[in-house]
């Protein structure tokens, strides 16, 4: 048996998300469970089902590390200058 | 890999909202603890299903039949998407878990060690044990620091509610039919009324870790009493009676205050000493047997390459 993960779409503008897993012997029952298991009410219009050894899992500390602040503004220093007003420094 | 120096950390980190993911390092204790609830949850889920699929033939009419087969469905479907989440955490496998329930080593909740002897009956069930489940399973959902546990757990409680809500359209057709229709319905809610109540289980005691960690987020006294808030005005107004002599409203809150509940009936029950466990372990052992051949075809075809 291999283990599958389960995304679903809903119709409409949400992205695919990702809704549970599943164990399968191939690729054709996976689908077919996996409509049993996910889809029995209309949950999704689209249903992309993976096997979990195809995934490709990034590491969260390393996803984490990725951030950086100067990517960001708070807006912070912006409402200081607002408030500041535009009169020039004498 | 995410990982806490210390429990501390880690409760802090819970304490903050955060959710644990399967990869993450987390305390052995938590992993445990977390484990043994969700797979509590998957047995009950799963002996449930079989209880439901025994009223696919005996529901009376076709759109009961209807009724009963999606709720089997959604039953075991539920078992599946928990022995997932639970069998991703690497404590055990998804056939140790069946192996060790069917043994009688691991439990499922008392409600499914009693036995449904009607239909009426089988509409208490579906009235008073799914709303005392899903009530149970939304204070987990609300805080739950598990995040498959707590994603999952979304999905079961609403199709749960697709099953509390044809409970009710039942009793309440119940309420309203023949003079035996009612006393068929008043003695499901007899026998049924009390495994409900009890079902919560006894007050939660102060070192209860589940809910230290968020996976509860209520004690067990405060969802029971909500229960029992509920239950009482919506029962008596359909013209039903409680099967508790001791049951009172207080003249000043207005609030209603159980009789003295029996825990032995709860222990002996999920021990597999109730009054029906032998024969539904032994009926979920037939249908495991019973389904060996299936099991051997799928071993077979994922055996065949592609």
């Amino acid at each position: 048996m291999k283990t599958y993960e389960v995304f679903l779409k809903r119709p409409g503008k949400d992205p695919f998300t990702h809704v549970g897993a599943l164990e399968a012997p191939d690729d054709d029952l996976a689908l077919s469970f996996a409509r049993d298991c996910y889809t029995r009410r209309s949950e999704g219009d689209q249903m992309w089902v993976v096997a979990r050894e195809d995934l490709l899992v990034a590491d969260p500390v390393e996803l984490e590390m990725a951030d950086r602040p100067h990517r960001h503004n708070d807006g912070t220093l912006l409402r200081d200058l607002r408030q500041a007003g535009s009169q020039p420094a004498s | 890999m995410r990982s806490w120096d210390s429990m501390e950390d880690f409760e802090a980190f819970l304490d903050d909202g955060g959710l644990v993911e399967p990869d993450d390092d987390m305390p052995d204790a938590y992993r445990e603890a977390v484990f043994r609830f969700i797979e509590l949850h998957a047995n009950s889920e799963y002996m449930g299903g079989l209880t439901e699929r025994d009223w696919i033939a005996k529901a009376p009419g076709l759109t009961n039949k209807l009724t009963a087969l999606a709720k089997t469905q959604d039953e075991i479907g539920h078992a599946h998407l928990l022995y997932m989440v639970a069998a991703d955490m690497g404590v055990k496998t998804r056939d140790e878990m069946t192996v060790d329930l069917l043994a009688g080593h691991t439990t499922f909740h008392n409600v499914f060690h009693y036995r449904a002897h009607s239909w009426g009956d089988q509409i208490a069930i579906a009235y008073l044990v799914d709303a005392a489940a899903l009530a149970s399973q939304q204070a987990v959902f609300k805080n739950c620091s598990y995040g498959p546990y707590k994603r999952i757990l979304r999905r079961i409680i609403a199709e749960e509610g697709f099953h509390m809500r044809n409970g009710e359209e039942l009793l309440l057709k119940m309420a309203k039919g023949t003079a035996e229709q009612h006393e068929m319905m008043q003695e499901g809610i007899d026998r049924w009324w009390w495994p409900s109540v009890q079902l919560f289980g006894p007050d939660t005691r102060p070192d209860d870790v589940l809910l230290r960690w968020h996976i509860k987020s209520e004690r067990n006294e405060v969802l029971r009493d909500r229960f029992v808030q509920k239950m009482v005005p919506q029962l008596t107004a359909a013209g039903f009676t409680i099967p508790d002599p001791d049951l009172r409203q207080d003249p000043d809150t207005g609030r209603w205050v159980s009789g003295e509940i029996d825990w032995d009936a709860l222990k002996a029950a999920i021990s597999g000493r109730g009054p029906d466990s032998a024969r539904r372990l032994n009926d979920a052992r037939l249908a495991w047997d019973g389904a060996a051949w299936v099991r051997s075809a799928l071993d077979e075809a994922a055996a065949v390459p592609a």
